[in-house]
This record gives structure tokens, sequence and C-alpha cells, in this order.
């Protein structure tokens, strides 16, 4: 039996596009849909409201909370994501002893379970038995213990934890791309009287440039969306309010207290300010060459 | 000579510096919890801690697997997590040979879709896919579970394996085509033992998506006896006196599948990342 090229290619692509569409496509648009409905999350009725969900929440002060702790939450774990892993990548690019180890070691964290980065953080971070506390203490430079997850220093908390468990996706994404640069500029740049810090901003930093772009788009995406870390320190108990990020008050509006319509309309929210942000992005940053 | 012997082991001690406060921000944690996971109760609350547990004891593992369903849960996130894998390798495996080896209308569009879908963060569309799962009653099963991560794989299992269906050069297969082999025999012999290693790489990627997940289990899994890992573990901290040694020691089992895969990938990973291999 002979199948022509175009019937076959078609036929093999077929059960992706049909699985894309039909169970990530297909959800986000009906997600759309029922952002214009009051619908239980349980039960079956619904009814149209048109635009009431987006008008509760433009009043809502919980909604607004939320828009200001995840867009702070993501700014400053991206920021620091960042320039950890750039320290950490050029770090892991010169040569020593033990270095292979080193690089497998750093990047244990971003493969792990994120429960298991957050129980090892909650028990590192107690405020009556963990470690962290009980050294600053030994070092004299806090006299009283911390609460680590009390409302002051949740978000810091928070903060810690996600640099630690996402950071090495930087490290590896820049550290791919240092082992391509060719050597001879950096020769260049000696002959021409460059130090280590003129070689950085002049020769690497432009080399970096593309993946930089690509992972600073991926990582705000991530982290503006992130919902099982931010979730699972908490639980929805304790200090949640004080880390309340917009992922987590859909999450919150849907189960529980059963407002799949309002929850949506948070759901489709998010996905605006992301398209619009990336678009502006694209925009602002990707004038020149391509990726 | 001197001054420049000087600088550079100025230059090295740096480096080891940085290097050892790199290793233990990334490592301690995980030593930690293998530490505490192996202490007896007395000693887990002691001030000041041990480094290593002095009465080593493997009680707090006891207590995991006769108080909890944690075997349970081991068992149900093995099953869903290698069920994904093989859905997903099948799909996505025909996918990326069609992309990368036929020319077909719509074929840039789709890669387009492919990749757009990839940035896709599971909170923008579980409470839809929750509606849509309790529409046709499937909520509360693993199929459901097993669908969901075999969707939410797809996008990134394509790009990946795309690249690397990519990387063998066309010829090869020419060649084999030219010599009177069926397409299907030049797939097999020739083009399937080359693509070997960047299969097994996507397949692990998969596996850890699904092995770590949380979120469409909390949804989606309502019953205890059906529950994953992430989420039995999650739920000891709903007793009223947390256990920290049977947390540990649960978090110590997650996490060695994860690790002895992840060492396995190692050598893929800097080919893979560039391509977008891992996402969350």
């Amino acid at each position: 039996m002979r199948v022509s090229p175009q019937k076959a290619g078609i036929l093999l692509i077929t059960p992706s596009v049909f699985l894309i569409c039909a169970l990530l496509v297909y959800p986000v648009l009906y997600g759309v849909w029922l952002s214009f409905f009051k619908k239980h999350s349980f039960f079956p009725e619904q009814k149209f409201v048109g635009l009431a969900n987006y008008l509760y929440l433009l009043r809502d002060s919980d909604f607004w909370m939320s828009l200001w702790y995840g867009t702070f939450y993501s700014v400053s774990t991206i920021v620091l994501q960042i320039v950890v892993g750039l320290i950490a990548a050029l770090l892991l690019n010169e040569a020593f002893r033990g270095r292979n180890f080193v690089r497998g070691v750093v990047l244990f964290p971003y493969m792990i379970p994120t429960v298991v980065a957050i129980i090892l953080w909650k028990w590192l971070l107690n405020n009556q038995f963990g470690l962290v506390n009980y050294l600053l203490l030994a070092l004299g430079i806090i006299d009283d213990p911390l609460s680590w997850m009390g409302k002051d220093y949740i978000m810091t908390s928070l903060i810690i934890i996600s640099v630690w468990e996402f950071f090495p996706f930087v490290v590896l994404s820049v550290l791919a791309r240092l082992q391509t640069i060719p050597p001879v500029l950096y020769e260049a740049a000696k002959v021409d009287g460059a130090g280590p810090w003129n070689r950085f901003i002049h020769v690497t930093l432009p080399q970096l440039r593309n993946v930089l772009f690509v992972v600073i788009l991926l990582r705000s995406i991530w982290m503006f969306t992130k919902f099982d870390t931010v979730w699972l320190l908490t639980q929805g108990g304790g200090a949640e309010k004080y880390i309340r990020t917009l992922p987590v008050y859909a999450y919150m509006r849907t189960f529980m207290y059963y407002q799949a319509g309002l929850g949506s309309t948070l759901a489709v929210i998010m996905f605006g300010i992301l398209i619009a942000s990336t678009t502006l992005y694209f925009k602002m940053f990707r004038r020149e060459e391509g990726i | 000579m001197k001054p420049k012997d000087t600088f550079l082991s100025a230059r090295g001690q740096a480096i080891y510096w940085f290097a050892a406060i790199l290793l233990i921000f990334t490592a301690f944690p995980f030593f930690w919890m293998v530490s505490t996971s192996f202490k007896p109760l007395r000693e887990i609350f002691v001030s000041p801690p041990y480094l290593l547990p002095k009465d080593f004891t493997l009680a707090n593992f006891d207590r995991l697997f006769e108080q909890t369903r944690f075997l349970i849960y081991f068992k149900n996130s093995l099953f869903v997590s290698t069920s994904a894998v093989v859905f997903t390798m099948a799909i996505a495996s025909a996918g990326a040979y069609s992309l990368t080896r036929f020319k077909f209308y719509g074929r840039e569009k789709i890669a387009s879709l492919i990749l757009f879908t990839y940035m896709f963060a599971p909170i923008m569309i579980v409470i839809p896919f929750y509606v849509l799962i309790k529409k046709i009653g499937i909520a509360n099963t693993h199929f459901a579970l097993i669908m969901a991560y075999t969707a939410f794989c797809l996008p990134f299992s394509l790009w990946l394996l795309r690249a690397f269906f990519q990387s063998i050069p066309l010829v090869l297969e020419e060649a084999a085509l030219v010599d009177g082999a069926t397409r299907f025999r030049a797939v097999f012999h020739v083009i399937l033992p080359l693509a070997l290693p960047g299969i097994i790489a996507t397949a692990i990627f998969t596996f850890i998506l699904a092995w770590n997940d949380y979120i469409f289990v909390r949804i989606l899994i309502t019953s205890d006896h059906l529950k994953t890992l992430s989420v039995g573990i999650a739920d000891l901290y709903n007793a009223t006196v947390i256990d920290w040694g049977m947390i540990m020691s649960g978090g110590m089992l997650i996490t060695i599948p994860v690790l002895a895969f992840f060492i396995f990938i190692q050598r893929y990973l800097i080919a893979g990342w560039g391509t977008g291999a891992v996402k969350g």
C-alpha cells in the first residue's frame, strides 16, 4: 500500500493536533466562554451574566491585591533568578576540579517535585526548630527567632524558595550558550586591553542577549502563572493572604468559593495580561535579529 | 612571573569559594532532608541541632508506611506517570517525524501552534478543564489525569523531538529508501536507533513533569486511594501535629526516582535545553 507523502504527513500529525486542540486550546476557549457565566463549580447550572464577572473584579479589592502580589512576586523572583543564575553559569563555565559534579548538583532543585522543595524549606525555615533561625541566632544576626511563615516574612520566604527552585533553568540555558562563544573574541578583547569587567560587558553580554531574551520571556510567563509553589507554602492557611497571587486567587475562587465563572474570568485576565505583555516585550526588545 | 602567579591563585581561590557557596546553597537542603529523615524524634527537635543523626533510625519510614497510604500513592504515581509517558511518546514521535520528514499544507502553522501552547501554564487550563471533565463524567479517575498529562506534555515533547529528528540527516533515510527499503523499515532501522537518545531524554522529561505535578491531581482526584505522591505528601501537613521526620522521609523517597532519572539524562540535558526541554 502506497500513501502519498502529503497524506502520510497529515496522518501522523493528526493525533497530536487533535489532542492539543481538544485538551489545551478548547479548554482555554471554553474558559473564555465560562467567564460570561455565573457557574457553580460542582453543579451543572449556569446563568449568562455578560460582563458581570469582569465588572465585579474591577471593584474587588482582593483582585487588585492579588494582581499586586502576583506582579511583585514575579518581578522580584525573575530578577533574582537571572542574577543568581547568570553568576552561577559564569562560574560553572570556568575550569576547576569537580566542575561537572557541581554542574549536576546545581540542577537538582529544578528537577524535584515542588512539594519536596516546599517541605525542605518549611523545615529549614521553621520558626521554632528550623536551622536557619538557629544559625541566625547563633551568629547574633537576630535576637529573636523570625517567624518566616508569618505575615511579615512569608513573601520573603516564598521568594527565597522560588529563586532556589527555578534559578537552575537560567544556569543551564546561559551555560549552554556560554560554551559556544568563540574564545577568539576574548583574546581579541585582551589584546585591546580590556579587563575582566569590560570583557564581560562588551563580549559576554552581547553574546548572551538572545538567550537572555528567551529565558526572561519563559520565566516571566511561568512565574506569573506559578501556582503550586505559592499555594503549597500555606495550602490556604496561616499567612496565605499575604502571598495570594493571581493564580492562587483564581484557584480559591473556583475550588473554595465554588465560583467557576469568576475563577475562569481570573484565568482569562491572566491570559490577557500575558499576551499583552509578551507582545509589548517583543516590540521593545526584538527589533533586530531572530533567535 | 611572581605577581601573575598570585593573581591566578587568588582567582582560583575565588572560584572555589563561589563554587562552595553555590554547592551549599543548592545541596544543603537535600542533605538536611536526608539527615532529618534518619533521626529519632528527640534529635529532630534538639538544639543545637546535630548535622548527622547520632542514633540512626528507620522509625520515620516505618511510620510513613504504616500510618499513611504512601505505598498506594507511590504505585498511583508510577502508573499515571508511566502511562502518560507511553501515550505522549507514541503520539509525539509520530507528530515530530511528520513535522520533520513530510511537506504538507499548514505544517508551519502547526509548528507555531505547538510553540504557542508550549507556553500554557496549568492554572490557565485547569478550571475549564475541570468543568469539562465533570461534564463528561470522568472526574476522579486516573484516566482523566493521564489525559491531562499527555495533553500538557505534548507541546514540549513535540518541540524537543522535532529538534532531535531535525539533527538526523535526511540523506540516511533517502539512501535506505533508494536501496529498496520501505518507509517503515527505513524508520525502524535507520532513524529510530539514531533518535533513541532523544526519545529517551524526552520520555524522561515527560515522566518527571507528570511525577512532579500537583495541581492536576489536586483538582481532578478526590478519592484518597487514587491520589498520587505530591498531593499525598502535601496532605501530611493537615495533621494537628506535624511529623517532620515522617514528612522528610516521604520527601526523600519521592525525590529518589526523579534524581536517578536526572543523573541518567544529564548528558542529554544541554542539547535538549536550548530547544525547550523543560518547563515549569
